[in-house]
């Protein structure tokens, strides 16, 4: 039996007259929260130190004179709160009143509006007016901090969250407190600029925008956003983030909070990654250079390409043995497609799967890794990697392989004429690529896959955390993701007969009853946080976000 | 009390001849409290003997110094006392005086504090514009050392005691204990939240107390001659002698020694020499310029710490403001909020931003552009700045705005009605 809280170990005590039970230390904000009471706040996040100079928690206490900041005063037993006394809420759109009189009021062009927490307390908790007449203080807009954010010194209320976020999450303090009284104002310190690995943070965390990120400053109204939950693939970490999207674009990219992963926060390098789908040599359909060779059309129909495809693969099987067929799976493939890949090479009789390893930089002490793939874990978990890249580049070279599967790696990049030997000793390469790359220009057959942002899928982090990518744009042309065309080469081949998946959910459950340590899983038990199925993956090491708030 | 009757503890060797150095100091028994105290007392005695003398801060806040030092952690550990010499009160310079003349008098009672919390570094942060006391400081401190005061093994007792001193860069919001130890530390000064209070977590993270100059001063005195002796000076719980800052419209501005409890009417027109030119008083600010004011009708009051609560002010530092009927109080006001407007630390909002609302609505005023609503807009924004801000400085101005605005608010409305100022100006600065 798992063990249970004692009640000794429990906090009970009384908020708006409901009661609530609540671990000791637990802060009167984070009590309330728990009763569906929300105490108002700008400076207190649940992931920094407390500094408690918003004042706009603040609440009024039983047998305490005062109003209480509900951000650091503990629960206690028997403590009666008030959030909505005359006292509390007299304080309250007190604070409320102070803090716009020398805000700009600049709603209409300001890039926060629309999840403004100001501009929400403000018709929340505000009094719908101002008895302010004078001068505002004036404040420099538009400073550029660093090669990410912009500054709008008018706009910030001083919560200092930016600041306890680079002293305290990545340790880097660029950022300080100047100047007194109503002239005080955030900034960097000479010589130095806002340029931590992680700054976008900070636009994240800024309750009003006062911080903004340069890259979708002005460029959309936050209204216009669709949010969609899944998975940042720029490296094995595998953030969770929110993809905002409009116009079957992606916007934007901010972390979606999960504690075993990435906390609050996400690195720079992946917050922008969503710009390098934006490309204009996108794969939209099959690709056939024999068809082109052959003054035909270059685009073959899907039907025609999978037709081709599993025909070439067969006829060099029988020729050459089914071990002269072979792949290269990819850390950028879903499980799903890492699984379709393995089905489809072992019923042409392949046994040679390779796995290009792109490890770049060093693993930081919060979330980057050198690993820049978000599956190579479900690739080695799927069984698709079983042989090391450049032995498989041998093999072609001695002839030993004669068609080759690649799958989303441009594998012939950088290889230069040590790669242009290679192609030419394949008799048949198929590439399965979101881009024209130079492998995919190189192939007999290309076909079109999904990119990031277009497909369900599910990945397995460095630490071995299966969560699942979620598609919030339309794939152009005849784009599926990658599980779809491998599985149907492959029943157009022979041997036992089986259905394709027609969904994501069955590719996924395919790929589960056949993978020892994920069976019994289905897509709704990973839900938006994913599980934990192999922490044996964790060997490789490195330090997990949990435990650094 | 006839300025004859009372003869000053504090002060007693400021008349001397070179009063700050070591030798005078020694002549007048000098340090023998201090090597009473690591001779013969435990640091438990001396704190029991500092309680039972009733003995309270200095600084403004009035808290019994004893029980202060009793929060702190008993055993070994680190701790430290921390002397705040960042005095910085309009209306108050007291402590300047008894670094400048009498500075080993500072330094006694600050050793003994530090022996009674089990401190053996203790930190001086003084005011960054006193360079003279900072001076004159040092020399004490390397006579003092040279004499086997100051470092190892004090009065060979086995005590060490080492004293560094810091000078801070001028902030108002440094006399405030936690932006003192945030300062020391060598960061903004900026309040910190309590709790943790400082006797928990204090500089460095270690337990701390932080004791006024003034209130360390006191205490050579109480181990020398007892609590009991001391104790009867001044009133029940407002014991002992306390030093008094007048300034202002009187004729004799100065820093004056008597038990706590003298009447505030005796301390105008006695001590200080009544009115300067015998214009009419108006009103007293009695403890600083963060207190509320009092009217003339409301000078018949002891300057001890309960009974100006008991009038609805403070006594806070003892720094009395008398001002004559020449000032004009939405003046006196706004040059007060321009203070606290600009000293602001500008960490918490209702500080930050009410002050320099305050600044404005007060200008308003005074250019003749104001409103009758703006006297009650003062008034309710003193209302929702005090008692919500992190430290006490919002309290600071807030007290003052309410306290003038509601005792004078004819005044007030007249600069409304008539666009000008009811008072004459003075003949003093015409």
């Amino acid at each position: 039996m798992p063990d249970q809280p004692q009640p000794t170990d429990q906090v009970t005590l009384n908020i708006d007259g409901q009661e609530v039970t609540v671990p000791p230390g637990t802060n009167l904000i984070e009590a309330a929260r728990k009763l569906g009471v929300e105490i108002p706040h700008f400076c207190y996040h649940p992931r920094l130190s407390i500094a408690g100079n918003c004042r706009m928690c603040l609440v009024d206490i039983e047998k305490v004179p005062k109003n209480q900041i509900a951000c650091s005063t503990k629960v206690a037993p028997g403590m009666i709160v008030r959030t909505r006394s005359e006292k509390a809420i007299k304080a309250r759109e007190g604070v409320m009143e102070f803090l716009l009189i020398n805000h700009p009021l600049d709603c209409p062009i300001c890039d926060q509006a629309g999840e403004c927490v100001l501009q929400d307390y403000s018709f929340r908790f505000g009094t719908g007016g101002s008895r302010f007449e004078g001068e505002k203080v004036h404040g420099e807009k538009g400073v550029l901090l660093g090669p990410h954010i912009v500054f709008d010194a008018e706009r910030c209320i001083k919560c200092t969250r930016c600041i306890r976020f680079c002293d305290e999450v990545t340790h880097t303090s660029e950022l300080g407190y100047f100047n007194r009284g109503d002239h005080s104002i955030i900034g960097t310190f000479p010589g130095r600029s806002l340029d931590n690995l992680y700054s976008g943070c900070t636009a994240d965390i800024c309750p009003v925008g006062a911080l903004t990120v340069k890259e979708f400053r002005f460029k959309k109204r936050v209204w216009f956003l669709k949010n969609t939950a899944s998975i940042c693939a720029g490296c094995a970490r595998g953030c969770n983030v929110n993809l905002g999207i409009d116009e079957n674009r992606i916007w934007r990219m901010k972390p979606r909070e999960n504690d075993a992963v990435n906390g609050s926060w996400m690195c720079d390098e992946g917050r922008f990654s969503y710009q390098r789908y934006q490309v204009d040599d996108r794969l939209m359909r099959a690709v056939s250079a024999a068809e082109e060779a052959a003054g035909g059309g270059r685009d073959l129909q899907a039907e025609s390409a999978w037709e081709q495809a599993a025909a070439r693969l067969a006829e060099i099987a029988r020729q050459h043995g089914g071990a002269a067929v072979a792949a290269i799976t990819s850390g950028h493939a879903t499980v799903e497609e890492q699984h379709a890949l393995r089905e489809l090479i072992q019923r042409v009789g392949g046994t040679r799967i390779a796995l290009p390893v792109h490890e770049h930089g060093e693993d930081d002490d919060l979330l980057l890794r050198k690993d820049k793939t978000a599956n190579s874990a479900g690739a080695r978990l799927v069984g698709g990697a079983n042989i090391k890249l450049e032995d498989l580049i041998a093999a072609v070279e001695t002839g030993k392989i004669r068609a080759l599967v690649v799958l989303r790696e441009d594998v012939l990049e950088g290889l230069g004429e040590r790669g242009k030997k290679m192609r030419e000793a394949l008799d048949f390469l198929l590439v399965l690529d979101w881009r024209a790359t130079r492998t995919a220009q190189a192939a007999d057959l290309a076909l079109p896959v999904t990119a990031y942002g277009e497909q369900d899928g599910s990945l397995v982090n460095f630490q071995g955390r299966m969560q699942l990518l979620r598609p919030g744009l339309r794939p152009p042309g005849e784009a599926d993701p990658a599980w779809k065309p491998l599985y149907e080469i492959a029943a157009r081949l022979e041997g036992a007969p089986f259905e394709v998946p027609k969904s994501f959910r069955e590719a996924f459950r395919r790929a589960v009853a056949q993978v020892p340590g994920l069976s019994g899983l289905d897509t709704p038990a990973l839900g938006k946080a994913g599980v934990s199925i192999e922490p044996a993956l964790t060997g490789r090491g490195g330090p997990s976000i949990e435990g650094r708030s | 009390m006839s300025p004859e009757a009372y003869r000053p503890l504090l002060l007693k060797n400021i008349h001397r001849p070179d009063s700050a150095s070591l030798a005078a100091y020694r002549e007048s028994g000098g340090y023998r409290a201090l090597e009473r105290a690591l001779k013969e007392m435990t640091p438990e005695q001396v704190i029991e003997e500092v309680k039972a003398s009733g003995l309270r801060g200095r600084g403004g806040a009035g808290f019994p110094t004893g029980m202060k030092w009793s929060f702190m952690p008993k055993g070994p550990g680190e701790k430290y006392l921390v002397l705040n010499a960042d005095e910085s009160e309009p209306g108050t310079f007291k402590d300047r005086l008894l670094m400048e003349r009498d500075p080993h008098l500072v330094l006694e009672g600050f050793l003994i504090g530090c022996y009674a919390v089990g401190c053996r570094h203790g930190y001086i942060y003084i005011r960054g514009e006193f360079v003279y006391p900072y001076r004159i400081l040092m020399k004490a401190i390397e006579e003092a050392r040279a004499a086997g005061f100051i470092g190892k093994n004090l009065f060979g007792s086995g005590y060490d005691c080492e004293i560094t001193v810091y000078r801070g860069a001028g902030a108002y919001i440094c006399g405030e204990e936690t932006a003192l130890l945030e300062s020391l530390e060598g960061k903004r000064g900026m309040p910190r939240l309590k709790p943790p209070f400082p006797a928990q977590v204090g500089l460095y993270g270690k337990p701390t107390s932080v004791n006024n100059v003034e209130t360390v001063a006191n205490v050579p005195m109480i181990v020398e001659m007892g609590s009991s002796w001391y104790a009867a000076i001044g009133r029940p719980k407002n014991s002992g002698p306390k030093l008094y800052c007048l300034s202002g419209h009187v004729r004799k501005p100065g820093v004056y020694e008597f038990p706590l409890g003298v009447p505030l009417k005796e301390l105008i027109y006695e001590h200080g020499g009544g009115m300067l030119r015998d214009l009419p008083l108006k009103a007293v600010i009695p403890g600083g310029s963060s207190v509320p004011i009092l009217t003339a009708d409301k000078v018949d009051v002891l300057m001890d710490f309960d009974s100006l609560a008991a009038a609805g002010t403070m006594l806070g530092s003892a720094g009395v403001i008398v001002m004559d009927d020449s000032v004009c109080i939405v003046d006196a006001l706004l040059n007060l909020a321009r203070f606290y407007a600009h000293e602001s630390c500008g960490q918490c909002t209702p500080c930050r931003e009410g002050t320099g609302w305050y600044v404005q609505i007060l200008e308003r005023l005074e250019r003749g552009e104001g409103k009758s609503s703006d006297l009650d807009l003062l008034v309710d924004l003193s209302d929702r700045i005090q008692g919500n801000t992190i430290c006490p400085l919002g309290d600071a101005v807030a007290m003052p705005v309410r306290s003038y605005v509601k005792t004078f608010r004819d005044e007030f409305q007249y600069h409304v009605d008539n666009k000008r100022c009811l008072a004459k100006p003075s003949p003093v600065l015409v």
